[in-house]
Parts: structure tokens; C-alpha cells; sequence
């Protein structure tokens, strides 16, 4: 099992060598991506600093415990878009194709190769700016940190990332039938465009029921929300239970998904 | 005992059939037809360990389709194989460590770095000890002579030099099958004579099992001795390529030179397919050569005469169109 893990996770060491690789041999697109992330963040906490010009918290959470849900966000969507989102994506495109065979014949994980087996390093930049804005949000916040809760910070933060990942991971499943899957990008759009909001911003009638369905059914709204409130002293020891079984359930279920949808491949025509 | 068996191998696919026009497309989206292809027909053969096969067939005929599921890549819809005595779509990490697929259409190198840091990360992925991958490395871009283009970006080679780093790829781990469907595709003489020595050289050195789809002749000619006919999904033959000619070439070539210019009617004899001065050309008959012969120098004064087979590809083509599947025993 460890020997294995290390078989892996030098693997992907490799993987991401050669995809640096590949992408300083196209200089200008990088460094381009790089600039478009960092004006992205600026943009983020431009619009929120502007509400919170107006407001002193929404939902409960105060500007700077906001700007720390903000960071959050940021690096969770640029770990889930460095290292997953990129592959996730041109899987339709190797199914159409029928490239995805020469990645089946490999004796390794299929999952891991399909989705591990690049990483998109114009978006690495978003993690540490956003831990850095996460940062800044707690010095701005003062006091001091519960020793305890950054285990429990980096735990949550790790299931919200297996939570997003899952999500993906079915979604690219589905173009095994679906061959044409440009929906995905939509999909995922639709995630982080819920992720990025506090689940307390859901009440009222119509968007209750939504709160509860995107916590307790389809826990998008967990992935930055546990981790965040983890560490700016709003923490519920419920939820972070609920987030890990979740987290178990989403992998296993995506998985078995995954491979269910991979007897179902019918390899195009050479 | 064989190292590949097939039994009763059958792939069925739904393919749904499109109508013509908008107005065709928009029905579609609520109710589609599909029409059921049978790619291979309950196909049974075995091989056994160092053969070195091929694959014919027409295009469509299922030969890539019986690659695949030999492979693992697809399942099917029912029949059975074992490949090294595994079940090839279970896909299991053994297997796929002992076997290689290689594809002429199809590319498994990263498209934009050099070959080598692909061949690099296939020793990873095999878990290949440094020093066998170092020799084997070496043997093979020599025997290729591509030594020097291996940190050249893969779309920068050339489609031969492609190909021969493809191979390479799929020989580092030294597989004891090589599934091969249509290597040398689109390829000039050159790399096609290149690609069938290192084929051949590594074959004699390491005993592998070879099951190969082409459409050149000239690969199957070079390599193989025992070939499967395979059209419209099932299996019309099997046995040695020379057998093919007795069994399908139902006509000799009668090939003659006439003391003087040829005589204008031959075609009471056979089908006459080439004059060229004193020299003739005549497709007859199997069982009638001997009395042709027979005729033809009794009436004519005759300096040379040879009686051939029909050109192999011309022999394969007649299979192709003749051999319904109904009408030929396998």
C-alpha cells in the first residue's frame, strides 16, 4: 500500500514535471494565463470590498472573515482547476477520438492516468494567492488562532477539494455515452459559481430548499463553507462530520461510477 | 498451449441512424433509430506462443474490432478470450504489463515533448529497472537507427520517424504479445522496410507473440507465415499465407514467349491479360493448365513459358469479394 502511494506519487511528480515542461516551451500562453488569474482575484476582492462598503456582513460573516471565505475559494477552485479540471475536460475529447485507449493499456490506475495525467500550471499561482489573501483576512481579523482548527482547516479543505473532484469526475464520466461533452465546462461553472458563496446566503423560500438540496444532497455548498468557517471561529463540529462522511461517499460513488462508465467505452475507429 | 485463444468472439454495436436534413436532426433529439452492427461474428482462433500472424481483412471487415477486445480496450458482447491466460478486459495491471498495442493511426507519445521524456515516464509507469530500460532503449533506437532524434519534439518527427518512436514505446517494457493494426500505414518503403526489420530482429531475439493488421502486402509477406481472413466480422480462414492461393486462387498464371509476334487468339484458352510483342500474359484456369500447355505448344512455336500464381494481393482481393461469409467454411 505505502509502496504503492510513493509508486504514485512519484508518478505524478513526473507527470508534472513534463507538463512544466511542455508549457514554458509555450511561453506567451502561460504567461498570459498567469496574468488573467492574477487580474481574476483582483476583481473578487475589488466586488467584495465594494459590499462590504455598504454592509457590515452578509449572512452572518463579516468582511474579513468573508475575504478569508474569498481565498479559500480561490485556492481550493485553483487546486481543483491545477490539477484536475484541464484533464476532466479533454476526456471527451479523447473518447471522440478514441485516443483514450493508449491510456486503458497502461498497467496503472485508469482514474489516476485520465485525470492526474496533467497539470495545468497557469492556474498553480491561484493557490498561493489564495492562501495569502486567507492570510491577510486573519491578521485582519486579530487574535489568536485555535491551534486546533487548522487541522481541522486543512482536513475540511482537503474533503471540499475530494468533494469538487467527484463532482468532476462524473461529470467527465458521462462522456463515455455522451462523446460530446461541452456541457462540462458549463457544469463546473455552475459548482464553483455555488461554492463561492457562504450556504448561510440561502434562505427564504425559494432558496432554502436550494441550500439544503446543494449541503445535504449534492454538497457543493460544503466545499469552501467547512473549511472556512473552520478557521475564522464559526466553526460547527456537525457539519465537519457530515463533510467527511460526504467526502467518503462522493469518491466511492464517483469512482464506481467512473468504472461502471468505462465498460460502456466503444473505442473509435481507427 | 496457445498464448492467445478466441472463443465464439462477438461485438454487437447500436448505431444510431441519422435522417437526412433539420427537420431529421430535430426528430432525432425525441426519438432516435438505431441499427444493430455485428463488427465480429462469433470468431474462435488460437495462437500460440512466438507466431508471428496476420490479421486480413477489408476495411470494416473487424479486425481492429477483435484487436481491441483482445486488448481489453472494449468488451464483448459475448464469447470469451484469454490473452497470457488473462481475461483481457478484466484489465488487470499483470496483463497490461506484458502485452503492447500498437497503432498506425493513432499516437501515444506526448505530441509536444521529445520522445525520450515519454519513454521516460513509460519506465515509471512499468516500474522498469533503469539499466533494462537503458539497454533496451539503446537496442531499439539503434535497430531503428533514431538515436539522434529522440529530444526532438514528437511533432516535429517526421510520420516515419513517428512511428518508429511508437514502436519503440511499445517494446521498452519487453511485451510477450504485440497486438499490431496497421503499423506502417501512410509510411514510405523505406520506413516500412525499417519498421519489418526491427519487427523481425526483435521477434527473433525475444520469441514475442505477434498478431498484425496491415493492408500492405508487403509487411505480411515480410513477417508473417500463418494469416486469418476475417471479412464482414467472421472468420472466412485460417492457416498459412501460401495456402491462401490453393484455397481462394482458383487460376494460374500462364506466362509466354512466343518465337515471333503473339498470336491474336489466345482468348479461347484464358483470359488474356497482358501482350506486350512476342510475350503474353493468360489467366487459366487451375485445372485446366496442363491441357492448355498441352494446346498451346502443339500449335504455336513457343521459346518460353512459366506458369505462376496470381500476385498475392490480387489473391487476398478475390477473397475479400468473394468470400461471403455464408458460402465459406472456415
Amino acid at each position: 500500500m505505502v509502496a504503492s502511494l510513493i509508486k504514485y506519487a512519484r508518478m505524478w511528480a513526473s507527470l508534472g514535471r513534463y507538463t512544466l515542461a511542455r508549457e514554458l516551451s509555450f511561453r506567451g500562453n502561460f504567461l498570459v494565463k498567469i496574468s488573467v488569474e492574477i487580474l481574476w482575484l483582483f476583481i473578487l476582492i475589488a466586488f467584495f470590498s465594494t459590499v462590504f462598503g455598504r454592509t457590515k456582513s452578509i449572512a452572518g460573516w463579516d468582511e474579513w472573515q468573508y475575504m478569508f471565505f474569498v481565498g479559500c475559494f480561490f485556492a481550493l477552485n485553483g487546486l481543483i482547476e491545477t490539477l484536475f479540471l484541464d484533464n476532466c475536460n479533454e476526456f471527451a475529447e479523447l473518447v471522440r477520438t478514441g485516443d483514450l485507449d493508449f491510456l486503458l493499456l497502461k498497467p496503472i490506475d485508469e482514474q489516476f492516468l485520465i485525470t492526474c495525467r496533467r497539470i495545468d500550471w497557469g492556474c498553480a499561482l491561484n493557490i498561493p494567492m489564495g492562501f495569502g489573501v486567507m492570510g491577510y483576512s486573519l491578521y485582519k481579523i486579530g487574535g489568536p488562532v485555535d491551534p486546533l482548527s487548522i487541522p481541522i482547516f486543512l482536513m475540511t479543505f482537503v474533503s471540499g477539494a475530494a468533494i469538487a473532484y467527484s463532482f468532476m469526475l462524473t461529470l467527465t464520466s458521462l462522456s463515455v455515452w455522451m462523446v460530446r461533452n461541452q456541457s462540462l465546462m458549463e457544469m463546473w461553472w455552475l459548482f464553483s459559481s455555488l461554492a463561492r458563496y457562504p450556504r448561510e446566503i440561502f434562505v427564504g423560500t425559494w432558496a432554502s430548499p436550494i441550500g439544503v438540496f446543494f449541503t445535504f444532497f449534492l454538497p457543493i455548498l460544503l466545499v469552501v463553507n467547512v473549511p472556512s468557517q473552520a478557521m475564522v471561529g464559526l466553526l460547527d463540529w456537525r457539519m465537519v462530520g457530515f463533510t467527511l462522511i460526504a467526502t467518503v461517499l462522493c469518491l466511492g460513488a464517483s469512482r464506481a461510477f467512473f468504472r461502471f462508465a468505462l465498460k460502456s467505452y466503444r473505442s473509435a475507429s481507427s | 498451449m496457445p498464448i492467445i485463444e478466441a472463443q465464439g468472439l462477438t461485438k454487437t454495436y447500436k448505431v444510431f441512424q441519422k435522417k437526412d436534413g433539420l427537420l431529421g436532426a430535430l426528430r432525432g433529439l425525441y426519438h432516435r433509430e438505431y441499427k444493430e452492427v455485428k463488427a465480429v461474428d462469433d470468431v474462435s482462433f488460437t495462437i500460440e506462443p512466438g507466431e508471428m500472424v496476420a490479421f486480413l481483412g477489408p476495411n470494416g471487415a473487424g479486425k481492429t474490432t477483435t484487436l481491441k477486445m483482445l486488448s481489453g480496450l472494449i468488451y464483448p458482447t459475448s464469447g470469451t478470450a484469454q490473452v497470457l491466460d488473462f481475461l483481457p478486459w478484466k484489465r488487470e495491471d499483470e496483463f497490461r504489463r506484458k502485452f503492447a498495442l500498437v497503432m498506425g493511426q493513432k499516437n501515444q507519445l506526448w505530441w509536444d515533448l521529445p520522445a525520450a521524456d515519454s519513454f521516460q515516464l513509460h519506465r515509471e509507469i512499468y516500474s522498469l529497472p533503469l539499466a533494462d530500460f537503458e539497454k533496451t532503449l539503446a537496442d531499439l533506437t539503434e535497430l531503428l537507427g533514431v538515436q539522434k532524434l529522440t529530444r526532438q519534439a514528437v511533432r516535429e518527427l517526421s510520420l516515419g520517424e513517428r512511428m518508429k518512436m511508437e514502436l519503440i514505446a511499445a517494446l521498452l517494457h519487453q511485451p510477450e504479445v504485440l497486438l499490431l493494426d496497421e503499423p506502417t500505414i501512410g509510411l514510405d518503403v523505406v520506413a516500412q522496410v525499417a519498421i519489418q526489420k526491427c519487427l523481425r530482429e526483435y521477434h527473433s531475439q525475444r520469441g514475442v507473440t505477434m498478431l498484425l493488421t496491415s493492408h500492405y502486402m508487403r509487411d505480411i509477406e515480410a513477417l508473417c507465415d500463418r494469416v486469418l481472413v476475417i471479412t464482414h466480422g467472421k472468420l472466412v480462414y485460417d492457416g498459412p499465407l501460401v495456402g491462401l492461393t490453393d484455397r481462394f486462387g482458383a487460376e494460374k498464371l500462364v506466362k509466354l514467349l512466343f518465337d515471333g509476334p503473339a498470336p491474336s487468339d489466345l482468348g479461347r484458352f484464358g483470359e488474356v491479360t497482358k501482350v506486350e510483342g512476342p510475350t503474353v500474359d493468360l489467366k487459366v484456369e487451375r485445372t485446366r493448365v496442363a491441357e492448355v500447355l498441352g494446346a498451346i505448344l502443339d500449335a504455336y512455336n513457343i521459346v518460353d513459358v512459366s506458369v505462376q500464381d496470381p500476385p498475392l494481393e490480387q489473391t487476398i482481393a478475390k477473397v475479400f469479394q468473394q468470400a461471403e461469409p455464408a458460402n465459406v467454411d472456415a
